[in-house]
């Protein structure tokens, strides 16, 4: 075999054994192929496109471009168009929200709603988080958090129907009450804002779960003993310490938390009552209507879209001005 | 119990159909070895899986079907899709008709194509709302109503036979029902018609008219327990206890009460609605000759009526039908003469009117 030979064999051009020519082989010695590779591989920018391309495409046909075209369809006055029908671009539809205060209070109410669950989740999440980083042995840590992953693993559907098992006026929760004497007749905790917010803080904790887990986890213990070293008390620590160094983990899993449940749907209809309409039944409505209505349902999504971007935004400003604060 | 219900209507669905398929095999062999597919949107038990199995066997058609609950999104995904669908045959209630057809989404239905129209009771298939533009848009299947569903024990017949016991004090949020459908028979127990009809010419007196029903929706909304939109989100709230009595559809209440829950449902004094699903062929439709040939096979013989109702709780159109019900099957499905004088059809003519002042009344009921 000559040295060019057993070079090609090496490098997989030519099947061991045989002789011959594999396809990568076949291909890699293609000239137009070469040409290709040397003009795409030419530069590291180059090379960076090749590698962002497929990501690229990804995120703007399958992310970006339904966004698009929501914000289109927003800017129409008929959607899906009918046949002899003509579409024209109209700001009417943001028109709609701005003029008719009927559909304020279900949009304050779903922003209110987020801002108050993302709370709860907060103060159920942290102790959670804490005892996991902090007293789970590195070793168990990830059993434990395969074990909080559990529910997760069925849909968003499934787990809110377990809600309302646990809740029902036949339910878990209900007959246990009843068993131990407490009650004769059964707590109507469906279709109330309490059995809404149950279900969106047990769909959400683990988005919250998770970042804290990440901030805690990182945090060195040598900082708390260097506090308790100079006397500062166990709520002390915490307060001037951990908390402020765990800034960053509370703020992306508040970020999250917000984001997802301005936007729940099935839960609000499942779990919520007749005073609990959240904004995205609003907008659904709009598309069950049968009509011209899709570009109404679509504005007042591109107007919750824009406000939860805005606030979290703002929100996010602020946590960094307390970071930074606290660093100082 | 969700689970027992489907299980057990799915059983007597399966044995009837079984039946019915050994008993006349004939329709299917006329229908010969067509092949391809036909795409229906329709609600759930609609079309009995024993049925389905044996068409698909015997004639080689694919049945691909998709599952829809509410008229107006199937509505919406039909225009969406327009002017070439991916649906073949649609399930439209009959006063939803005129929309379909001004927007163009349905085809003609030419009856001569199907050797067994006239196995459906004329009373279906010849009414008023049947015809528009002297053409039949729809094979009437199912005729269902919107009636008062009550816990047999929790609440009395007598108390059944008003709505204004949905609406009392007594039975505060223990009670629930479907905003849409409600305003039009608030409507029609303040006296008005709620078809809205009548004040085609007068809008100001149905803006006025809709007004009024919202405000009392309105003033009644702290009694109600739930606002709900489908039959299963219905059954649940009957079988978990959450509600004491409801407006539904007389379908999802009768099939609770084949099942055994004690349920009952009644026509109320001040009147009701009711309505007939039909299945129509979507203009363009892809499939449109296997299509016929679905139609034609599914009106064959009045043991697939009867399995339709015994796996909807919806009454069947079919000629006979009732006479494969059993004793419980025809008490869920059944009315007295007295609650049908109640009754009348909804009706499409002021359609685009009725529903511009109702839906943002919905929103505001909502809302507030």
């Amino acid at each position: 075999m000559s040295n060019d030979a057993a070079a090609r064999a090496h490098s997989g051009a030519v099947a061991p054994g045989t002789g011959e020519r594999t396809f990568w082989g076949r291909l890699t010695s293609w000239p137009l192929y070469q040409i290709l590779m040397a003009f795409l591989t030419a530069s590291p920018r180059r090379q960076f496109l090749i590698l962002a391309a497929f990501p690229l495409i990804w995120v703007l046909t399958q992310h970006l471009g339904p966004m698009l075209q929501m914000l289109r369809v927003s800017l129409t006055d008929a959607y899906p168009v009918a046949p002899g029908v003509e579409q024209h671009f109209t700001l009417d539809n943001y028109m709609r929200f701005f003029g008719d205060p009927i559909f304020w209070q279900p949009f304050f109410r779903t922003l209110t709603f987020a801002g108050v669950f993302t709370f709860c989740t907060l103060i159920l999440t942290y102790p959670v988080a804490y005892f996991l980083a902090r007293h789970v042995s590195r070793k168990n840590q990830m059993l434990y958090l395969l074990l909080l992953l559990i529910p997760f693993w069925v849909g968003e559907i499934v787990r809110t129907y377990a809600i309302m098992i646990l809740l029902g006026n036949t339910g878990a929760v209900n007959m246990m009450l009843k068993w131990l004497g407490l009650i004769e007749k059964p707590i109507p905790f469906m279709y109330t804002s309490f059995s809404m917010g149950v279900g969106i803080v047990y769909l959400t904790a683990l988005y919250m779960l998770l970042p804290l887990y990440s901030a805690l986890e990182k945090l060195s213990k040598s900082f708390n003993e260097a506090a308790a070293d100079l006397g500062a008390g166990a709520w002390t620590r915490f307060r001037r310490v951990t908390l402020p160094l765990t800034i960053e983990g509370i703020s992306s899993g508040c970020t999250l938390v917000f984001l997802i449940s301005t936007g729940f749907y099935a839960t609000p209809v499942l779990l919520g009552g007749p005073s609990t309409t959240v904004f995205a039944e609003t907008i659904a409505g709009f598309f069950h209507v049968a009509g011209d209505q899709w570009p109404t349902g679509a504005a007042f999504a591109t107007i919750m879209f824009l406000t939860a971007l805005i606030l979290t935004s703002v929100f996010q400003k602020l946590m960094n001005a307390l970071r930074k604060g606290d660093s100082k | 119990m969700t689970k027992l219900i489907f299980n057990r209507r799915r059983f007597l669905g399966t044995a009837a159909m079984t039946g019915a398929a050994l008993a006349s095999p004939a329709y299917l062999r006329r229908a010969n070895a067509a092949g391809g597919e036909v795409n229906i949107w329709t609600y759930n038990d609609f079309v009995p899986e024993a049925f389905k199995e044996q068409f698909e066997a015997d004639t080689g058609i694919k049945v691909n079907i998709r599952l829809v609950d509410d008229q107006g999104k199937q509505f919406n995904l039909l225009a969406a899709e327009a002017p070439n669908p991916s649906v073949d045959i649609m399930t439209v209630a009959g006063h939803r008709f005129l929309q379909f057809i001004e927007s163009d989404l349905l085809a003609p239905l030419d009856t001569d194509r199907l050797s067994n129209w006239g196995k459906i009771n004329p009373t279906f298939s010849e009414s008023d709302w049947s015809t528009i533009n002297d053409n039949k848009w729809g094979m009437p299947i199912l005729s269902g109503m919107e009636v008062l569903s009550y816990n047999t024990e929790l609440v009395s017949a007598e108390e059944a036979q008003s709505w204004d016991t949905l609406f009392s004090e007594q039975y505060k949020g223990q009670t629930a029902y479907v905003i849409q459908d409600m305003i039009s028979i608030i409507m029609l127990k303040m006296g008005y018609d709620g078809n809205m009809v009548a004040y085609l010419d007068d809008p100001e007196k149905a803006a006025a008219i809709v007004e009024e029903a919202k405000q009392f929706l309105i003033e009644k909304k702290p009694l109600v327990r739930k606002y709900y939109d489908g039959g299963a989100e219905l059954q649940q709230m009957f079988v978990n206890q959450d509600i004491a009595m409801a407006q539904s559809w007389n379908g999802p209440a009768a099939a609770l009460i084949t099942d055994g829950f004690p349920l009952a449902m009644t026509i109320p004094k001040e009147g009701s609605y009711g309505f007939v699903y039909t299945f129509n062929i979507a203009n363009n439709a892809p499939n449109a000759d296997n299509a016929y040939t679905f139609m034609d096979a599914i009106l064959a013989s009045p043991e697939i009526g009867a399995a339709m109702t015994k796996a909807s709780g919806f009454i069947s159109t079919y000629k006979d039908a009732s006479n494969y019900l059993n004793d419980v099957d025809k008490k869920a499905t059944s009315f007295s003469d007295e609650e049908l004088a109640n009754l009348q059809f909804f009706r499409a003519e002021a359609n685009e009117m009725k529903y511009g002042l109702v839906d943002p009344a919905v929103e505001a009921i909502k809302a507030a």
